[in-house]
């Protein structure tokens, strides 16, 4: 006779109650354990698991919200903590990791793109689209006016010395590939990391 | 070098001891297609056999959930009452069972596997041994299903050890009688889990909800505390309570993780009641219990599991299978 607990059948609750449970049958009352029903209310979480914005390092993180996920509430994150079974950080974040909640419900947290007009002390709200027309607007007039092919003596250098890149920390190594291409191609030398920061 | 309260076994048991020990024999090897990988410096043991003290704290949490849980404080302190016996059955010697376990875990099985060894465990003496410590404090009401199960004769006792370990629905007059031979079948696993010289690594072809101990199913999952331990999860099998790494906030039964719900229970003022959360995936359709011993150090799978019925029924209407291995419980439509 073989027996096997590995395929077994897992039953579900359904309507049965307590009524039929071992606990009636072995002579304790239901009634007061399916009564207590009343007293209680359920709550839902979840956990998310992320990886820190802020550095190269890449500790990761288990972000936790309330919220049943239904489409009418939005998710509140209460905590943030180290991901216990992350490879790099086992569960350990460095001070500025251990703030992300209040960076998360940060006041001045920067959600969409703002310009501050020059002679304006007024930060107003625009698109992306805007944003990143303006940025290549004055990337392309700058790099125009000042991009440098050749010293005095005749070297080629084919550099531009006068805008800088500060490159996120968080990313991943092809979109790390990816700026460095883009900023090299362009003959950017002032390039720095978040990182670093 | 131990540093979790539910860690007071021999030195060669304690999971801290093995912390090279890795998911599979692939990864034990660390060989992949690009060569050898180092040790992951850091990374929590994988497997942990049963503590001496298990059954001793387990009642102790029966008993304080009983105090917490008035509904069903009876109940509970009789659940209590059964553990404590198991503790002291636990202390009788019986013959050693772990022979073939090397050459099992060569071969990828669980050295204690239920399907190889349930009719040469010691369970018909363990659940007599268990009778005559009860013998005296079982009171009216639960008199006669114990009576019942005294007189059983041996070949139906093997009948109710072998649904209780397949987790077959049972007909309502098993149904009493079901607890205390579970009670029985865990007090014989777990004492050839304790002799067991080394702990099992995970074998690579079971399920990562199966115990590679024995390869019973888990009764839940516990997030851990501790140095090596610090808020890693485990699962702790139903049967003979090793416990074994898993992945935090991923379903253990399908390993989905976008699904994920963590239910529990609020009280009117919406204080946390007991430290259980229902894992509830909506992509296997499924619940398995966790406890978190960073709320509460000696929270325990299986006695949190009994206290927090509530929580059971209460997403009884969402039609999920109840996962939980706990051979000292019962629930659904009778067979």
């Amino acid at each position: 006779m073989s027996i096997n607990v590995t395929r077994r059948q897992f039953f579900k609750l359904g309507g049965a109650g307590l009524a039929s449970s071992s606990l009636a049958m072995m002579g304790f009352a239901p009634e007061p354990a399916e009564a207590s029903i009343r007293q209680f209310k359920l709550t839902h979480a979840k956990e998310t698991r992320n990886t820190c914005t802020y550095c190269s390092v890449g500790c990761g993180i288990l972000i936790y919200s309330k919220g049943d996920g239904s489409k009418n509430v939005e998710q509140n994150v209460f905590h943030i903590e180290g991901d216990p079974d992350h490879p790099v950080s086992r569960g350990s974040l460095c001070p500025k990791g251990a703030g992300l909640l209040d960076f998360v419900h940060s006041k001045g947290r920067l959600e969409y793109p703002q310009v501050r007009e020059a002679g304006s002390s007024e930060w107003t709200r625009i698109t992306w689209d805007d944003a990143l027309n303006r940025i290549a607007r004055h990337m392309k007039d700058d790099r125009d006016a000042n991009f440098v092919q050749r010293t005095a003596q005749g070297e080629t250098v084919n550099h531009w010395t006068t805008t800088g890149f500060l490159a996120a920390s968080g990313s991943s190594n092809e979109s790390g590939y990816i700026t460095h291409k883009v900023v090299r191609n362009l003959g950017m030398v002032a390039f720095d990391n978040q990182a670093r920061v | 070098m131990s540093d979790s309260p539910d860690n007071d076994g021999p030195d060669d048991h304690s999971p801290e001891s093995e912390s090279s020990d890795h998911h599979s024999q692939a990864r034990a090897t660390g060989q992949h297609a690009f060569g050898q990988t180092p040790p992951s410096p850091g990374a929590p043991p994988v497997v942990g056999l049963p503590p001496r003290k298990l059954f001793a704290e387990r009642a102790q949490r029966l008993n304080k959930l009983g105090e917490r849980v008035p509904a069903m404080a009876a109940y509970l302190q009789f659940m209590a009452m059964i553990v404590e016996a198991q503790h002291r059955v636990l202390q009788q010697p019986r013959p050693s069972l772990i022979g073939g376990a090397e050459l099992a875990m060569t071969h990828g099985i669980p050295p204690l596997s239920v399907d190889g060894l349930w009719r040469d465990m010691s369970w018909p003496a363990d659940l007599e041994a268990l009778l005559d410590a009860l013998d005296t404090r079982v009171e009216a009401p639960q008199r006669v299903w114990f009576d019942a199960l005294r007189e059983l004769p041996d070949a139906d006792r093997a009948g109710l050890a072998r649904a209780v370990l397949e987790g077959q629905p049972l007909a309502l007059e098993q149904r009493a009688m079901a607890p205390l031979m579970g009670a029985a079948l865990q007090v014989a696993w777990t004492r050839q889990a304790r002799l067991l010289p080394a702990t099992p690594p995970r074998p690579a072809g079971l399920g990562d909800n199966l115990c590679p101990c024995c390869g019973a199913p888990a009764v839940g999952s516990l997030i851990q505390i501790g140095m090596a331990r610090s808020r890693v999860r485990y699962l702790q099998c139903g049967l003979c309570a090793s416990e074994w790494y898993a992945e935090r906030a991923k379903c253990v039964q399908c390993g989905d993780s976008r699904t994920l719900d963590y239910v529990s229970l609020e009280d009117e003022q919406g204080e946390r009641v007991l430290p259980v959360q229902a894992e509830t995936c909506d992509h296997c359709h499924s619940y398995l219990k966790r406890v978190n011993r960073e709320w509460e150090a000696d929270a325990d799978p299986l006695a949190d599991d009994l206290a927090s019925l509530t929580l059971d029924m209460m997403i009884a209407d969402r039609d999920l299978a109840r996962r939980a291995f706990n051979p000292l419980l019962v629930l659904g439509e009778p067979a």
